[in-house]
């Protein structure tokens, strides 16, 4: 098991919220403000206290005869989250003062993120990270293809920021959801049906990256999912000299198929996954993931999806992709 | 044979100071077993030099992958996990996870498991040789395995097992964890006595089953796991004061309570039920520095209650 120390800090911050806005249905953008917080890269992510932290963990009480510390209603009731929840940085900058903001966007789906839907500018947040490793950007100028369908569309926000803070030109968008109000994206025009990438959603700090944008059920833009306009893009452009690299994050389901199509394809591919995590600092050894070793007499070992990933090479993913002759 | 590092710091407050049948800490706030790795992976978060001693993840004789996932499950107010014992065993422990255990700069206890009384006896005698090693902490109640009770739900092996251990130890202290998992846990830590334990710990986690109503299968592909965190904090207190006023009182050895422990509040409770030190775990995944926080909480509550020294606390419950 790889378990070694990151290198990178870490850091646990009580952030200050300056903004929680409905994005679409079910996701809201959070957006908190740090004296201070180390430099992260896109596909790391954030562990995210979703409560109220006095109550429950903080260890310092008030002891003194007249005031004995009493269980307070709200410790009575709490069924609140008890672990921390992994949330991807969608965005990160410093301002000029030094001030450090990040955003996150997050789909309520428990009560986890339904308590994080009911933030608002002022409130604090208690943030660990950042966690994992991010994605690996290639320093040739392949043809750069971002992928991420619904909840994992947040990194490659991040990842559009980072690229265009890097001069690259050679960068595709390709976002999709179920339905067009679940797409947690602001759109500056209409995309096109045709899987035709245009200047059609807004990315953090104006990265002029062209974008398809794919829609299930055919109430936004290509009608279908973001693999199919990924075929699509493929068979009309992609057979330049660089194999484009693809950069994936999005469902289980989808990271499955996006692995199967870019290997067909003959493209490199990172998927950024999701596992269940408790401490997001590779302690506790629950978010395990196959990955492929062949110095194991089994050709696998499990990796630790917050330490090793969450970002992987496709190729490293056993249970992704099958690597033709293995 | 590596050497002990200083542990001892100017800024140690004395009244903290707990020496657990010569296991010497610099607060009686540790952290669990398989809560914080090996050690560098909360280097960055928690200041080692204010920690009283760090646990170990279990190691085993031979390296064990670990469960299928999903090991970990939320409950109310809990975790529910099945690791399975994932370790990089002996022979990788001692090449890969040594070194760093050499550098820190607090009291370590090696947590060893194992299937057979061949195998504690072979991992903690080769760790006993490393001077870093203060303590070895035998778990002898891992519920997530197939036959990780059996030392533990038998009193007379339970014995044989700590025997056959105390026996190699020429150094370390030995620690003996004890699982709830059992009808009377006081007949188990007078077995762990008699087998020679010096320090006995408590608790390890309740065997439980967490089950998803929409499909109708068990959370866990283990389908059982072990509970932890404030869900058992009652039933490890019940536990350590059971031990206590029946087994470890009157033979003089301490007991280190643990089991849902996220405040000072908490640790405080531990000890006015016995225990003479208290290590958190689950709550570490939350906030790895708690024991350093609970740790200056106890110097604060010495102050506010004007006790001279934390073992004023241990066993001190007014029963009625
Ligand atoms: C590395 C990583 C990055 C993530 N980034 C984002 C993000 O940017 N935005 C976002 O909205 N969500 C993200 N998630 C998922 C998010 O962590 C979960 O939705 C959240 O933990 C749910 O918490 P809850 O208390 O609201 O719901 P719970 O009651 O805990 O869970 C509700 C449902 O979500 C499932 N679930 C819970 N945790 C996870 C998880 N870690 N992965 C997959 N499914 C889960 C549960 O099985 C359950 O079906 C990410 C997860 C990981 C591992
Ligand atoms: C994820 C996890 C892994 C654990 N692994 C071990 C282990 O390897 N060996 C052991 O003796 N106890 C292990 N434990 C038990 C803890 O050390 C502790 O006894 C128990 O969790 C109760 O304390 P807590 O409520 O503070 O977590 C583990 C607990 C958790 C939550
Ligand atoms: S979440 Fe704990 S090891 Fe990865």
């Amino acid at each position: 098991m790889s378990n070694e120390a990151t290198a990178q800090p870490v850091c646990a911050v009580r952030a200050r919220v300056d903004a929680c806005t409905l994005v679409c249905r079910e996701h809201v953008a959070i957006e908190c403000v740090v004296d201070a917080f180390p430099p992260s890269a896109p596909g790391q992510f954030l562990q995210l206290l979703c409560r109220d932290s006095e109550a429950a963990v903080s260890a310092l009480v008030e002891w003194s005869d007249e005031c004995r510390p009493t269980l307070s209603d709200k410790d009575l009731r709490a069924s609140a989250p008890f672990l921390r929840r992994p949330f991807s940085i969608a965005d990160q900058w410093s301002t000029p003062g030094g001030d450090v903001h990040v955003r996150v966007l997050s789909r309520a789906v428990g009560p986890g993120t339904r308590w994080l839907a009911r933030l608002r500018a002022g409130d604090t947040l208690d943030i660990t990270g950042p966690l994992g490793r991010g994605f690996r950007i290639p320093t040739d100028d392949a043809p750069l293809f971002l992928l991420g369908g619904g909840v994992g569309i947040p990194p490659l926000l991040y990842l559009a920021r980072r690229l265009h803070e890097l001069g690259r030109r050679n960068v595709l968008v390709c976002f999709g959801a179920r339905t067009r109000d679940l797409l947690p994206l602001r759109l500056v025009q209409e995309p096109a049906c045709d899987a035709t990438p245009t200047r059609c959603v807004e990315l953090p700090a104006g990265a002029p990256y062209s974008a398809i944008v794919a829609g299930d059920d055919g109430s936004v833009g290509w009608r279908g999912s973001v693999v199919d306009a990924l075929r699509a893009w493929h068979a009309r452009h992609g057979r330049g000299d660089h194999p484009a690299v693809v950069f994936a994050c999005g469902p289980e389901a989808m990271l499955k198929a996006v692995a199967r199509t870019t290997r067909a394809l003959g493209l490199s591919c990172q998927l950024c996954i999701e596992r269940q995590m408790g401490c997001g600092l590779g302690t506790c050894l629950s978010c395990v993931v196959r990955v492929r070793d062949a110095v194991q007499p089994t050709g696998w070992r499990w990796a630790l999806a917050c330490q090793d990933g969450p970002v992987f090479d496709r190729d490293d993913l056993l249970d992704y992709a099958a690597v033709p002759g293995a | 044979m590596t050497s002990a590092p200083d542990i001892s710091a100017a800024a140690d407050d004395p009244r903290l100071v707990t020496d657990l049948a010569g296991l010497r800490l610099r607060n009686p706030v540790l952290t669990a077993s398989g809560t914080g790795g090996y050690g560098p992976e909360y280097a960055g978060v928690l200041d080692y030099r204010r920690l009283g001693g760090f646990t170990t993840k279990s190691v085993t004789r031979e390296e064990r992958p670990g469960n299928e996932p999903q090991r970990i499950v939320e409950v109310r107010a809990g975790l529910l996990n099945a690791i399975g014992l994932a370790n990089v065993g002996l022979t990788r422990f001692l090449r890969e996870k040594l070194p760093f255990i050499q550098t820190m700069p607090t009291t370590v206890l090696v947590n060893v498991a194992g299937h057979r009384l061949e195998d504690y006896v072979a991992v903690a005698a080769a760790l006993d040789e490393h001077a870093c090693i203060a303590a070895i902490e035998l778990n002898v109640s891992c519920p997530n395995v197939a036959d990780g009770l059996m030392f533990g739900t038998d009193p007379a092996l339970l014995q044989k097992v700590v025997a056959a251990t105390r026996h190699v130890l020429k150094r370390a202290q030995l620690v003996v964890k004890l699982s709830p998992n059992v009808t009377d846990i006081a007949v188990f830590a007078r077995a762990a006595l008699d087998g020679g334990a010096q320090i006995l710990s408590l608790i390890n986690t309740y065997v439980g089953l967490s089950i998803d109503a929409q499909t109708w299968k068990p959370r866990l592909a283990n389908v059982t796991g072990g509970l932890s965190g404030p869900a058992i904090k009652p039933l490890a207190l019940y536990n350590v004061h059971r031990v206590y006023q029946t087994v470890a009182r009157a033979a003089g050895v301490p007991i280190i309570g643990m089991g849902g422990i996220q405040t000072t509040a908490d640790a405080v409770e531990f000890f006015l039920a016995g225990a003479s030190a208290v290590a958190v775990g689950t709550a570490l995944f939350i906030d790895p520095t708690i024991p350093v926080k609970i740790a200056a909480g106890l110097a604060d509550y010495l102050t506010a209650h004007n006790l001279p020294h934390i073992s004023a606390l241990t066993g001190q419950l007014r029963l009625p």
